[in-house]
């Protein structure tokens, strides 16, 4: 190692990780009661007190705030007290620090404003509406500099794994958000993405699914790289295992999005590639777990006595837990009955609250007094936080599997000769797992009690020291003994070659046609043997490389980027393709009308998403219960798609002509009116409020924009179609003595509502005449489903 | 295996990262395993289906099951004539299911006492308890319109068969029967669409 005898004395920048930690501790509470509240509206449909405190509103706000709020400025805490010790160096740029942090809390501030409001994207963990998004993307790129300068300037040679998994954070998490984001504006306040129908909801769970890959999973393995071994004073369990299940890791989570997606209308070939990438994701996962947990020989005995590794442990352990219970709930025979079903809400908070939340007391009660030097105010209280959030967990976890394991049972249950559903009301299946949703806000509460303990507890322990300025002598490495690989050293080393020569024969073995398929199958085994081989004979080399790879953040950075690029390109973008008008099979979804357009901007705005699903998946009992099941074609003009993730109420997919307008009137404004036991908010607002006018050519203009087949119409046009639609209704509610004004909100809900799965099955030529303006199709590779033995049918 | 690993002495890594040292133990067998089984897995189902062709598409298998669906009502619905379903509305323990799915399912539109009202409003159901039909009151008439709907779905009543199944669709027809009796005068309403 090249150094030169020059020493510096740096001082960190602590305050902003203190400022992180704070605001992470404070939004974490804000976002879990906001939780414990939602919760307890589903049991007490009367805590739904204004439009503004409704679930539909309040569900975004509650997981946008965990997620963005508590997870990211625990992370940011983590990132910048590491970084800056791992690299021996201060951060980039105070300013730049700054910016981050406050920056970051004013996006959460108008989060928290806007989502009330109504203000929604109506797509899952991305609510936040275009201007929030580009102030997101424009903060996260400061951080990135930050962070990336912070690499650049470093005093330690080599880069920790804890900085791999920063890496892959900040560059996935930004790709992510950008492409799942692009959005054309109507206004200042609304938007329609450019993706629609089954693409947007490829795209929408490419980005979800790596929300929690590369938000709420990389960089807390990170912080448990760096903080772990700290805590517990013993090396790291194995280098090899980081470098394994870290690149697989990055490389396989891009693929498993659509596991979301089971059993839809997405094309088969991705849900077998969003299956089979989950069940190889398993092992990566454990590789965390594993050099986590094996960290701990050797010092086993502290778990007896220090609060942190307690935290540390059991947050590890349910890491482990959750990324079992992942891939098993990615089997499409498992998801039949998981998906839409509380079983995955259990699934989500054992990660959030068992992983996340336990890694972050974790973290807090290892750095508050270190940032302040002192001795932590309680440990007694501390091991109280842990026992009372243990088991609000797992009363949790274990209703929400109760829960949800019964009510999928219920729901998919036919009789024994496969002719009718054994619970034919949903109502019914609602009202058995109530108890287990009451048991739901009990252990919820227990956890938000122990996050309240632990600010307190912190509070007084930094009360009792003063904030510590860190400094350290560090010897300056000469910056040309570091990154100093050129491309062609990153790109044309033996590793990278085999894995691509390897990816692109396996590629060519899921797309080529028939024949040619098995070929290129036969072909890249015998190059896996060949390589595993060439791995054998020059291991040395390998690890050279790599070892050289690791003081060169540049061409690591481009290579972790490749690596997640990958899957997205390859699953997205013959999807892309496949999406129009002319390539469906048989049914192309009927445009909406202006009214009904607005009618589902209100349905997006109020979060209907939150609890009704709009796809008939191809299972037998939801034909039974809803219909024919949901084809490819029918939400092609959905900006954005509805498709849902939960069914806390039935499917709405062909809801629409199923009662009269009368029905849906009496449902939204007294939802026990018509369903006995329904635990639906009520929505008087609608009755009153009328609908936005004046933005609705805008909204045309901007769907035909996008591709939607609309009949040329003026503004004053558009307008009058809508009111007259509006009078059409209000006089068929009339004739059932029902009052309502053309113009108010529940008439372009119930227009809306009653086009729900109303489709035309036009003849090739047809379909080329309603789409015009659409640009050819590229040639792609093939359609796996296509090429089966007999399986275009 | 993994137990022989432990027992020697792990080598550990020259380079320290403030203050953090490395093993560089070797990757757990099991864990090892267990990953290249899924891989396996993976290879072999994806050329099982895709390329031999075994197993039947979702499109299929749903196609597969209604077609049994709907042969079995064929079946029942051979057998079905007036005067049985008179017979079943008789039948206290038919009418009794017929009641409980009619809680459960009819009653937000024709209301529990068959009124179509609650407490004086009109609910948006016809009344079940009177002389007066709209589609017909013939047992089969009525049947018809409990399986399939109304005529026009907009105005009244959506198909019940694929939720409820026949066998209940039967079941709430007796109990409705049970509340008349054979050979009772019966009027169209104003607006049937029989009325020609």
């Amino acid at each position: 190692m090249t150094t030169t005898a020059t020493k510096q004395t740096i001082e960190f920048n602590d305050k902003v990780v203190r400022q992180f930690m704070w605001a992470s501790m404070i939004w974490g509470i804000v976002g879990m009661l906001v939780g414990v509240i939602i919760a307890a509206q589903l049991n007490y449909h009367e805590l739904n007190l204004t439009s503004w405190l409704s679930f539909g509103r309040l569900r975004p706000l509650h997981t946008n705030a965990v997620i963005f709020a508590f997870v990211g400025n625990m992370m940011f805490a983590g990132i910048y007290y590491s970084t800056q010790r791992l690299c021996k160096v201060r951060m980039g740029s105070d300013i730049l620090s700054n910016i981050h942090f406050w920056g970051w809390q004013l996006i959460i501030v108008s989060a928290a404003v806007t989502l009330p409001l109504g203000f929604s994207r109506g797509q899952e963990y991305a609510e936040l509406i275009w201007p929030i998004n580009i102030a997101v993307a424009l903060i996260w790129v400061v951080f990135a500099v930050n962070f990336f300068w912070t690499l650049a300037k470093r005093n330690e040679p080599s880069l920790y794994v804890a900085l791999w998994f920063y890496i892959a954070t900040i560059i996935t998490v930004a790709m992510l958000y950008i492409v799942n984001h692009i959005s054309i504006p109507t206004s200042w306040t609304h938007s329609y993405t450019i993706f629609s129908g089954v693409q947007n909801a490829l795209v929408q769970w490419w980005y979800g699914h790596n929300a929690v890959a590369f938000f709420l999973t990389t960089p807390i393995l990170g912080i448990m790289y760096y903080f772990l071994p700290k805590a517990v004073e013993r090396p790291v369990y194995s280098y090899r295992l980081s470098i394994v299940h870290f690149w697989s890791l990055v490389f396989i989570y891009i693929w498993a999005g659509p596991h979301h997606l089971l059993n839809t209308s997405l094309p088969k070939w991705l849900q077998m590639l969003g299956m089979f990438f989950s069940l190889m994701l398993w092992a990566p996962s454990w590789g965390g777990m594993l050099n986590g947990l094996l960290t701990l020989r050797g010092a086993w005995d502290k778990l007896r006595t220090d609060p942190v590794v307690k935290f540390f442990v059991a947050a590890v352990t349910f890491y482990g837990m959750c990324t079992f219970e992942g891939p098993l709930l990615s089997i499409r025979a498992v998801n039949a009955l998981s998906h839409y079903s509380d079983w995955t809400i259990g699934h989500v908070h054992s990660g959030a609250l068992g992983w996340n939340g336990k890694m972050a007391a974790g973290l807090f009660y290892w750095l508050t007094p270190r940032l302040y030097g002192t001795k932590l105010y309680s440990v007694p209280l501390a091991n109280f936080h842990f026992w009372i959030s243990i088991f609000g967990i797992l009363l949790y976890v274990a209703a929400m599997w109760v829960s949800g394991i019964m009510q999928g049972l219920m729901l998919n249950s036919t009789n024994a000769a496969g002719t009718a559903l054994t619970y034919p009301n949903f109502l019914e299946t609602l009202t058995a797992i109530r108890p287990m949703m009451g048991f739901r806000v009990i252990g919820g509460a227990l956890f938000l009690v122990g996050m309240i303990l632990m600010l307190v507890n912190l509070w007084l322990t930094a009360r009792s020291g003063k904030a510590v300025v860190d400094t350290r002598e560090v010897t300056v490495i000469e910056r040309n003994s570091v990154d100093n690989m050129g491309l062609k050293k990153t790109f044309f080393a033996d590793p990278v070659t085999y894995f691509f020569g390897g990816l692109f024969l396996l590629m060519g073995w899921i797309f080529l046609p028939k024949g040619a398929d098995i070929t290129a199958l036969i072909c890249s085994l015998i190059f896996g043997g060949i390589a595993v081989k060439k791995f054998a004979s020059s291991h040395d080399s390998w690890s050279q490389w790599y070892e050289r790879l690791l003081e060169n953040w540049l061409p690591f950075t481009l290579l972790t980027f490749v690596a997640v690029a990958l899957g997205g390109l390859i699953q997205i973008i013959p999807t892309v393709m496949v999406n129009r008008a002319k390539n469906m099979e048989d049914r192309i979804q009927q445009v909406y009308t202006p009214l009904e357009l607005t009618g589902r901007d209100i349905y997006v705005s109020e979060g209907c998403y939150n609890c009704h699903s709009q796809m008939i998946r191809t299972m037998l009992p939801d034909v039974l219960r809803y219909g024919d099941y949901s084809r490819m074609g029918e939400s092609i003009y959905d900006h954005p798609f509805q498709w849902g993730s939960k069914r806390t109420g039935p499917d709405l997919a062909r809801e629409g002509d199923k009662y009269p307008h009368s029905w849906h009137y009496n449902h939204m404004k007294d939802p026990r009116s018509t369903s006995i036991g329904s635990n639906m908010p009520a929505y008087p607002h609608l009755f009153t409020e009328k609908f936005d006018q004046k933005t609705l050519p805008k909204k045309i203009a901007t769907m035909v924009t996008l591709g939607v087949p609309y009949p040329a119409m003026t503004d004053v046009e558009i307008k009058e179609n809508a009111i007259k639609q509006g009078i059409e209704i209000v006089n068929r509610l009339k004739e059932d003595n029902l009052a309502a004004s053309p113009d108010t909100k529940i008439v372009a809900v119930i227009a809306y509502l009653q086009k729900l799965g109303k489709y035309d099955a036009p003849e090739v030529e047809d379909k080329l005449k309603t789409a015009p303006g659409i640009p050819g199709l590229i040639p792609g590779p093939s359609n796996p489903d296509k090429n089966r033995p007999g399986g275009a049918e | 295996m993994s137990k022989k690993s432990l027992d020697t002495e792990p080598v550990l890594r020259p380079h320290e990262y403030d203050g953090i040292q490395e093993f560089d133990q070797k990757l757990p067998n099991w864990w090892l395993f267990s990953w290249y089984i899924m891989m396996v897995a993976f290879v072999v189902c994806w050329v099982v289906y895709y390329q031999v062709g075994i197993g039947m598409s979702d499109e299929k298998e749903i196609a597969t099951a209604m077609a049994k669906i709907a042969e079995y009502q064929k079946k029942e619905l051979e057998q079905i004539r007036d005067d049985k379903l008179w017979a079943m509305s008789k039948d206290a323990k038919i009418v009794a299911a017929g009641a409980a799915t009619y809680q459960a399912t009819c009653i937000a539109c024709h209301a529990a006492d068959l009124t179509a009202t609650i407490a004086g409003a009109k609910l948006p159901g016809l009344a079940l308890n009177d002389q007066e039909w709209k589609h017909g009151n013939n047992p089969t008439q009525l049947l018809t319109i409990i399986r399939k709907g109304a005529p026009d779905i907009t105005k009244g009543m959506p198909p019940w068969e694929p939720q409820l199944g026949l066998q209940r669709v039967v079941e709430v027809l007796a109990f409705v029967l049970s509340k008349h009796t054979q050979g009772e005068s019966f009027t169209l309403a104003a607006d049937s669409p029989l009325k020609k």
